[in-house]
């Protein structure tokens, strides 16, 4: 018997992008990605700017719906939502920044383990595509930075500024408590 | 080194000692009340008589002996008709607490604390021989002298005070915190606890199935309604079988996750008798350093609860009782001046509804005295006079658990280091539980605990307000009725309702969660009778969804300082309900009264929940009170109930777009001037003018909306606007 691909057309469009774009990521996943000089990030824009946060933090990438909003809460906070049986915290990436301005509306949630032993979620506005920076770049980057990124310079004077979740946490903490 | 097999039946042993600490010390009390006879004579020899014999068995002689020695206290009382003596069965007490420590200290390998000083203690009412009588006859009215008992209670009774350089008494022993049973597997609390996560999110499934079998019922509904029975008999044939087999299916489920529950409560829960039988023995002892007496009835000591609960629980529940002895119950002369019995009654009542747990501890003593309220809150500079003399009795009886709070002057043993309720507070918001209390002056005190269980499901009211859903505790709704306005009272600053024939206060459910300004209820508008914290409220809400049967999580730690919510639950399709506390809305007037007006208001619309979130972000940060709305026709219907300074309005949203809601704003005369700012995700001039065409005052790029953009372009249109004026 002849296994049969599920139909794509059995999807809301706005899904079947998504699903085509991720695959179209994964497929140009860099051929440079066995060398172990290299922390794997994934890479996406926030504005006109691009962030980075360590691939070993993501826990997955979902579309931004079935958030609860929740009244009353601080305005970083868009909502909650469940994962994996877990109720998961939404929050604003431009928001805990310091409210940049941004290109299209966020339409994905990267679900991230910042390391303080719970999952959060931030928005962002397209699809992350895995790269590579180099381990003696961020070395240095993160021995310069006091701040929740740090800023690393690629060829052709790409900029890439490097999230540190737990200090991005730590920021919003001390926001509120402010 | 200790025997390894040793080190195993000594842990077991522990255990079971700690038990019989509890019966022996609980007969003891009783005995000082009653004849030492009867059943609980037989308990507490039994129990004395276990501990030394375990302890031989196992080479613990020092125990042996020293159990040994409290027994030659006790049993020569047996069958006295006068209760035990007080000194003696405070000298036994304060060793059987020795002789735990000892043993846990031989347990956990540590330094053991000195036996000699509590043997001399025993010694001291010790009844080594029958005392003689002295002077006249102590003969009985039925001619018989007194037994041999009542002559050594007697003997102990009139003994001289000890003095002996008795150690430091350690603290009632608390219950063990873990098994160490040597037939026991060793599971971690992780592996457990993720165990019941797993059950919980089968129960979850288990109430969708339910969820989805009500959804079958329209559709065959739906069905019958079109009339067309011939042409969809095959159909409605299919949805009956389905409807069955998830009924079925459901009830499969709800065995299999009740059973699941049973199993794993009996491994991670102990019931909360093991924290509240300690308790007599501290009642007990305040009674006897403050002179008061007291009974304490437990209702409800057999629930079970999750053993890391009720850890967090001891500390609270052992200073609301000592609090009720010390700072409630009045001295039993006072008592009986005042009608009372002289023995005061404290009472835990431990109940659970659905996932939530409800400990009461409440006693019959003097109540609060708001006066001494307000002068320790005056005394400890708690709160500024003028505040403290506009204060109701609700919030008079809150600065009790403001840090620092005492009502005493001096520090005793028990109280007045103005330490105290506050801690019990945090403790039970550190386990997502809050803490009310209630009184009646010269009457009674009742403090509440609520806190949320691990296992089992709550009802819970779900309603919508705008496009958001909300939970309400059953436990809280009294009823729910229509608005009607003959029996509405609208005055300047709140709004009334007259219910069973009273006036109660009537709160919009889309103001106090901040989504829009209050309104007062239409004609038929939904209203719920709300009680809590002993206070009446009406909710207007804007529709009744209907009650769940719902798992009530706490919410993430980001959001959990939220006072307005309890905790989220899944519904049917995976969507989260937040679920509201009740105090917090029946609070909401007193809160209104001494909350902060903003004066300028903003509505931004937005179908992107991050961009409705970052521009509350910028704006709030302006100093604007920002409401919301996710489409046009949300923001059409705010807009008829409230004015705004200024609107930021995206321009991309389905059904109706940005330029559509601006033309139709500019048509209504109460909006015809509203200062309009339109978003853009894109840059383009075509738009821009469009925008301003249909009434816009301003244009911007959401990539150009950082905060003091997006500000300062809120500022200029209303500048614009007011200039134009």
């Amino acid at each position: 018997m002849k296994v049969q691909p599920r139909d794509p057309g059995g999807f809301a469009p706005e899904l079947n992008e998504l699903l085509a774009r991720r695959a179209q990521r994964i497929r140009e996943k860099p051929a440079e990605a066995e060398d172990e000089n290299l922390l794997w990030v994934a890479e996406f824009p926030v504005g006109e700017e691009t962030y980075a946060l360590p691939l070993d933090t993501l826990r997955a990438a979902v579309p931004l719906k079935m958030v609860t909003p929740v009244p009353l809460s601080p305005p970083h906070v868009i909502g909650i939502l469940r994962f994996q049986g877990q109720i998961v915290t939404a929050l604003s990436l431009a928001s805990l920044l310091g409210g940049r301005g941004w290109r299209e509306d966020p339409a994905v949630l990267l679900v991230v383990d910042p390391g303080f032993g719970r999952l959060v979620a931030l928005d962002c506005e397209r699809i992350p595509k895995p790269s590579g920076l180099p381990h003696a770049q961020v070395a240095e980057a993160r021995a310069l930075s006091t701040g929740a990124t740090c800023e690393i310079t690629l060829a052709g004077a790409r900029q890439v500024s490097l999230l540190d979740l737990l200090r991005l946490m730590d920021r919003r903490q001390g926001q509120e408590k402010r | 080194m200790m025997d390894p097999l040793l080190e195993q039946l000594l842990a077991g042993f522990v255990d079971e000692a700690q038990e019989i600490y509890e019966r022996v010390a609980r007969s003891m009390m009783e005995l000082e009340k009653a004849p030492a006879q009867g059943a609980s004579f037989d308990e507490l020899a039994r129990g004395l008589h276990t501990l030394k014999g375990s302890a031989a068995t196992l080479g613990l002689e020092a125990l042996a002996d020293f159990a040994h020695r409290m027994e030659d206290v006790v049993l020569p009382l047996r069958g006295s008709s006068k209760p035990l003596p007080a000194r003696l069965s405070d000298a036994v007490l304060k060793s059987l607490d020795v002789w735990m420590a000892h043993l846990r200290a031989t347990a956990a390998k540590g330094p053991l604390p000195d036996l000699a000083p509590s043997v001399a203690l025993l010694e001291t009412v010790k009844p080594d021989a029958p005392v003689p009588a002295a002077g006249k006859s102590r003969r009985k009215k039925n001619g018989k002298g007194p037994t041999a008992a009542e002559t050594l209670a007697a003997s102990v009774a009139r003994a001289p005070e000890p003095e002996p350089a008795v150690a430091p008494t350690p603290a009632p022993v608390p219950a063990p915190a873990e098994d160490a049973q040597a037939d026991s597997w060793r599971v971690t609390t992780r592996q457990v606890i993720a165990l019941l996560h797993e059950v919980e999110r089968l129960r979850e499934v288990r109430l969708r199935l339910e969820e989805r079998r009500r959804d079958i019922d329209k559709a065959l509904q739906q069905l019958d309604r079109l009339g067309i029975q011939a042409e969809t008999a095959e159909a409605r044939s299919v949805l009956l079988g389905i409807r069955r087999a998830l009924g079925a299916d459901g009830e499969e489920a709800a065995d299999i996750v009740a059973s699941m529950e049973d199993g794993l409560k009996s491994i991670s829960t102990m019931p909360m008798r093991t924290v509240i039988e300690p308790l007599r023995r501290a009642v007990r002892d305040i009674c006897k350093a403050t002179g008061k007496q007291a009974k304490l009835a437990v209702v409800g000591a057999e629930v079970s609860l999750d053993r890391r609960v009720l850890e967090q629980l001891r500390g609270p529940l052992v200073h609301l009782v000592r609090n009720a002895v010390d700072h409630g119950l009045e001295l039993p002369e006072v008592r009986e001046a005042r009608g009372k019995h002289p023995e005061g009654a404290l009472a835990i009542r431990v109940e659970q509804q659905g996932n939530m747990l409800f400990i009461e501890v409440s006693d019959d003593g003097a109540g609060l005295d708001l006066e001494q309220i307000r002068e320790a809150a005056l005394r400890r500079a708690l709160v500024p006079p003028e505040e403290l003399a506009n204060m109701s009795t609700q919030q008079l009886h809150q600065l009790i658990f403001r840090p620092g709070f005492s009502t005493k002057a001096e520090a005793t043993e028990y109280s007045g280091r103005g330490v105290g309720l506050d801690v019990v507070r945090n403790q039970i918001q550190a386990l997502q539980g809050q803490v009310e209390v209630q009184s009646v002056a010269g009457q009674s005190a009742r403090f509440v605990l609520t806190l949320p269980a691990d296992l089992g499901s709550s009802p819970v009211l779900v309603v919508r307000c705008g496009e958001h859903q909300l939970g309400l505790p059953m436990v809280a709704v009294e009823s729910s009725r229509g608005a009607r306005s003959k029996d509405l009272r609208v005055g300047r600053a709140r709004v009334q309702i007259e219910h069973r024939e009273q006036l109660i206060p009537v709160q919009d459910l889309g103001a106090l969660v901040g989504l829009r300004q209050p309104e007062v209820p239409a004609e038929g508008q939904p209203l719920l009778i709300l009680q809590s914290q002993g206070r009446t409220m009406a909710l207007s809400v804007d529709e009744v969804l209907g009650d769940r049967e719902l798992v009530i999580r706490p919410l993430p730690v980001e959001i959990r300082e939220l006072a307005a919510y309890q905790g989220a639950a899944t519904l049917a399709r995976g969507e989260l309900v937040l679920i509201l506390r009740p105090d917090f809305i029946v609070g909401a007037e007193r809160r209104a009264d001494t909350g902060l007006t903003s004066t300028r208001r903003a509505l931004v619309v937005d179908d992107s929940l991050t961009a409705r979130a970052l521009h509350r972000t910028a704006l709030e940060t302006g100093g604007y009170l920002v409401h919301t709305a996710s489409n046009a026709r949300q923001a059409i219907e705010q807009l008829r109930h409230s004015a705004y300074d200024v609107m930021v309005c995206d321009i991309g949203m389905d059904e109706m777009d940005g330029y559509e809601l601006t033309a139709a704003v500019r048509q209504r005369a109460e909006t015809d001037s509203m200062p309009i700012l339109l978003v853009s995700a894109r840059d383009s001039e075509n738009d821009r003018q469009r925008g301003l065409a249909v009434g816009a005052d301003g244009f911007l790029t959401k990539k150009d909306c950082v905060s003091g953009r997006l500000l300062s372009e809120v500022g200029s249109v209303i500048a614009r606007r007011k200039g134009a004026a």
